[in-house]
């Protein structure tokens, strides 16, 4: 297995106006995530909104230049890359998002949105294109009739697996995939979800999973890093996370998520509050408000990061939960 | 005698040989009951909840041996006495609390209008009735709340005052259609709690509407598995989930990524449901079925008591001695 | 490998009918609109067979017929269907004859100021920061001055005539284009299959032309209809007032302004053409209308 994508430090700040003649306040929409992908592999990203999970989407994907931190995908280092390197790096991540509906472009016919990126990429001649995008239609479970038609002919399901067939045609090392299933009925969602899961086992794509629904994460990923406020909160391998999570936040996440065989033995975790204004975070650790453990301490020290059991936490007390 | 008596109701769009959207539905609905209804899209449970309000406009024609709720014939009554009863004794919550509220006003205006049209109540009376109704909901500040406008309060509490809203009335049924979908995680746990209680605090009847089915194993005690219009299965709540008679209902049990945890992919049914084109003859099902026979592909089962439940099936699972 | 079973029994997709049956159809049922489609055709068939369709020339001039009325009143003559102006110029070759200009000037006019309108929106759509408002802050000084007197004041600079009626009424549609195609590019740019395009790695080019703008032409499709009927008005109104088109070219709203003084003694001669002019621009308006209401809702329904 080797590591397609390395982020270190990741950050992206936003200048937002307060006022005519106020200063500027700072959004700090992420802060600071790390972590390594290989390929074949899932990373889930779990987080509740605002967490800066779509803002770590944009700068995975190239949309937004991070304002600190490096990325570095298939060993390129995206910072400063070459127009020759950026054109290489563009091919290596794409992207699936959450809408069906908004994703594809209504005036244009699928077969011409499928061909479109080999048209831009790639030197093969139209029938070439025309074979692969055919190919790739049959994988995802296509018709070749589908080619003419135009996207608002099909159901949210088939939007999606046309959208995640676009993604896959220049066969790219990372996929993010940005809620790519909230949007559909659970059946549809199960299907879509199979073929995203046979589509990583032939192609060995990594993906970064982006998700609020636990119980959709806990099937498809390998890892998960839970995001709070635009810091990591906690991340490690899936089934420690969801046995044993060490973070409260995670804690009161999965106790949050209704189950269908819920334990009477097991209490709620009440969890007041509303997520914190990014214009005006809390001090310390920003979750400290809300935690039912929170001490002095939890409100002057902003937790670090640190490695914890099998994976990585930013909570003080994180011992205690083992 | 049932609170709510829904009896062969049929919701149809265009003329009375159109595809009907509810089909043929009966529902019950006792004092103080949790009713879940769940469905995918096209299963028509957001319309029967609209057709009981006397909400669908033409071209929609909604037919029906009985409707009757409280002793009205919802049928029959003429729109002053509709407006009566529905948002006083009869109340809904819709899914987006961002779009249920009127921009243009205040919180206190929009929860006073509710209290001067219901109850009579008006000046300082209402707007300390208002005040109390915010406080019920678990509203932070909410002599603040009052005057503010809904785009400055977030969604969970948007969807705080839409139930308050809702309760001005003191309603004896309150339908929610889906009314945490659009919602965080950990606000979802929340509001469910707020309206869990206040239907035991006001012994008021609730009927769920959601396509999570985790949510209804988590509130619900009856619940009515529907799809392309038709009930196919109603039961109690722990039982149908362990049980499931219906294929449907198993099917859509087994698409849920909890409940195959571990498995590599999830069960699904091929195909989607039915549409205006393709209405099968017989069972709705019965193109899909993994179960099917051939007398099912040629005529329609009622919902009939089979073992553990009311089911929509000639064959149904897990029958006792036929 | 495996691959997910796709949908059995009748696939809903190939159901559809094409677009064009699809617009067709939303189309029709718009009586209004087919009767002003039905009315466009006959003044395009006039306008390119007008020489033959066109029982006289239009310039001859019939000494002994001056003012002739109507073929069906008193004192009229089927040679002269429609009767006479007052040089003796059959009306009715004069109408058809006129269609032909009245189209000319709406197409022209339309398409020197659609062409522009389009690349000064894209523009202003896709660098919102420095370009957008400068092109904007112009479009707003142009359409602060009322546009008929901005017509006038670019023929008077330019000149009477034919080209010149042209131009000036192409300048002054412009910033409506403008104002619509950036509007609905800003509208489309949030979208996620534009982001997708850039992801694919579209050069700008390709996002502007190939990507987002035929997600906009909707809108300006119905603008360009119906600044085709108000060409027709304006050149009218300049043709009226002396400014466009000079005589004896046979323009409708010349024609009106000539027979000014006869309106007592030959109503015909001013009225014939004002309902002509009239009957066009209803059409049109028609059309447009129709175009609207069948493209928008598609529009929707493939958001």
């Amino acid at each position: 297995m080797s590591v397609v994508l390395t982020a270190r430090d990741l950050t992206r700040h936003y200048d937002v106006s307060t006022g005519l003649f106020k200063p500027k306040a700072v959004v700090r929409a992420l802060n600071g995530v790390s972590f390594e992908l290989e390929s074949g592999k899932t990373l889930a990203v779990v987080g509740e909104s605002g967490c800066g999970k779509s803002t770590l989407a944009r700068a995975l994907t190239l949309i937004e230049e991070p304002s600190s931190g490096s990325l570095q995908i298939a060993g390129q280092e995206v910072h400063g890359a070459s127009k020759a390197e950026r054109k290489q790096l563009r091919k290596d991540v794409q992207m699936v998002f959450q809408s069906p509906y908004a994703s594809l472009n209504p005036r244009q016919k699928i077969g011409d949105q499928l061909g479109e990126p080999l048209l831009i990429n790639t030197s093969l001649s139209k029938a070439e294109r025309r074979e692969k995008v055919q190919a790739m239609m049959q994988q995802v479970g296509l018709r070749p009739e589908h080619y003419q038609r135009y996207p608002h002919m099909f159901s949210g399901g088939q939007r999606q697996r046309i959208a995640l067939a676009r993604a896959m045609m220049l066969q790219p090392k990372v996929l993010v995939a940005d809620e790519p299933t909230s949007a559909l009925d659970v059946s549809i969602q199960a299907q879509v979800l199979n073929l995203f899961m046979d589509l990583q086992q032939e192609y060995q794509t990594a993906y970064v999973f982006i998700s609020h629904n636990l119980a959709v994460v806990r099937h498809v990923a390998d890892d998960v890093l839970v995001m709070y406020l635009g810091r990591p909160a906690e991340m490690g391998p899936k089934e420690d996370l969801y046995t044993r999570p060490l973070h409260p936040y995670t804690q009161a996440l999965l106790s949050a998520t209704p189950t269908l065989k819920p334990d009477p033995l097991k209490p709620k975790i009440k969890i007041v509050g509303e997520l914190p204004n990014p214009l005006n975070p809390p001090s310390g650790c920003a979750f400290h408000k809300r935690c039912p453990y929170a001490t002095q301490r939890c409100s002057d020290e902003i937790p670090e990061f640190r490695k914890v059991d099998t994976r990585q936490v930013a909570c003080h007390y994180a011992e205690q939960f083992l | 005698m049932s609170l709510l008596n829904i009896s062969n109701l049929s919701v149809r769009f265009g003329d009375r040989n159109a595809v009907p959207v509810v089909d043929g539905l009966d529902l019950k609905v006792d004092k103080g009951e949790v009713l879940a209804i769940v469905g995918e899209s096209g299963s028509g449970k957001s319309v029967t909840m609209m057709a009981l309000m006397g909400l669908v406009d033409s071209p929609g024609i909604v037919t029906a041996d009985s409707l009757v709720f409280d002793g009205n014939d919802m049928l029959k009554l003429s729109n002053r006495q509709r407006r009566k009863v529905v948002g006083k004794d009869l109340a809904m919550i819709f899914q987006d609390p961002m779009t249920a509220l009127n921009p243009s006003y205040t919180v206190g205006f929009q929860i006073e209008e509710v209290l001067r049209q219901h109850l009579g109540m008006s000046g300082k009376a209402a707007r300390q009735r208002a005040l109390e109704l915010l406080k019920k909901v678990e509203i932070p500040a909410p002599e603040s709340r009052l005057d503010a406008y809904p785009h400055q309060l977030s969604g969970g509490m948007s969807q705080r005052v839409a139930i308050a809203m809702a309760i001005a009335g003191e309603p004896k049924l309150l339908i929610a259609d889906e009314p945490t979908t659009a919602l965080d995680v950990t606000i979802q746990a929340q509001i469910m709690e707020l309206l869990l209680n206040l239907q035991q605090e006001q012994n008021m009847a609730l009927i769920l509407i959601t396509h999570d089915l985790a949510v209804v194993a988590e509130t619900a005690q009856r619940v009515c598995v529907m799809y392309a219009g038709q009930a196919v299965e109603v039961g109690h709540v722990p039982q149908l989930f362990d049980v499931p008679g219906h294929p449907y209902s198993e099917a859509l049990l087994a698409a849920i990524p909890e409940h195959s945890a571990g498995a590599e992919r999830l069960a699904t049914l091929p195909g989607i449901v039915p549409g205006r084109y393709d209405r099968p003859q017989g069972c709705l099902l019965s193109p899909r079925c993994p179960y099917v026979q051939d007398n099912c592909r040629t005529q329609r089962p009622g919902l009939d008591p089979k073992a553990h439940s009311l089911a929509r099936c000639f064959y149904p699972l897990n029958q006792e001695v036929a | 490998m495996s691959t997910p079973t796709p949908a059995v029994a009748v696939d809903q997709s190939l159901l559809y009918p094409s677009p064009y049956k699809e617009f067709w159809q939303a189309f029709a049922k718009n009586k209004g609109a087919v009767a002003g489609l039905l009315f466009m055709i006959l003044i395009v068939f006039c306008a390119l067979f007008a020489p033959w369709v066109a029982p006289h020339d239009p310039s001859e001039q019939f000494r002994e017929a001056l003012l002739t009325p109507p073929a069906w009143l008193e004192g009229g003559q089927w040679q002269y269907l429609l009767g006479t102006d007052e040089l003796g110029r059959d009306l009715l070759s004069r109408l058809i004859h006129g269609s032909r200009l009245s189209l000319l000037i709406g197409l022209s006019s339309v398409v020197m100021s659609l062409i522009p309108g389009i690349f000064l929106g894209l523009i202003a759509g896709f660098f919102p920061r420095v370009m957008g408002p400068s092109i904007m802050r112009l479009m707003d000084v142009m359409l602060a001055l009322p546009s008929l007197l901005l017509a006038v004041a670019i023929v008077a600079i330019l000149g009477p005539g034919l080209i010149n009626t042209v131009i000036a009424i192409a300048v002054v549609s412009l910033p409506s284009y403008v104002r619509l195609t950036r509007a609905a590019v800003m509208g489309e740019l949030n979208r996620d299959y534009v982001t997708a395009a850039r992801l694919a790695g579209a050069s700008l080019p390709r996002l502007m032309f190939v990507t987002v703008l035929p997600n906009c032409m909707a809108p300006l499709i119905v603008q360009a209809t119906l600044s085709f009927s108000s060409a027709i008005l304006d050149a009218a109104a300049l043709g009226f007032l002396g400014l466009g088109v000079q005589p004896p070219t046979p323009e409708w709203g010349t024609m009106l302004a000539s027979a000014r003084d006869y309106i007592e003694r030959a109503w015909w001669v001013v009225s014939l053409p004002g309902l002509t002019i009239l009957l066009s621009v209803l059409a049109i308006n028609l059309m447009g209308d129709g175009l609207r209401d069948a493209l928008d809702p598609k529009l929707k329904n493939a958001a």
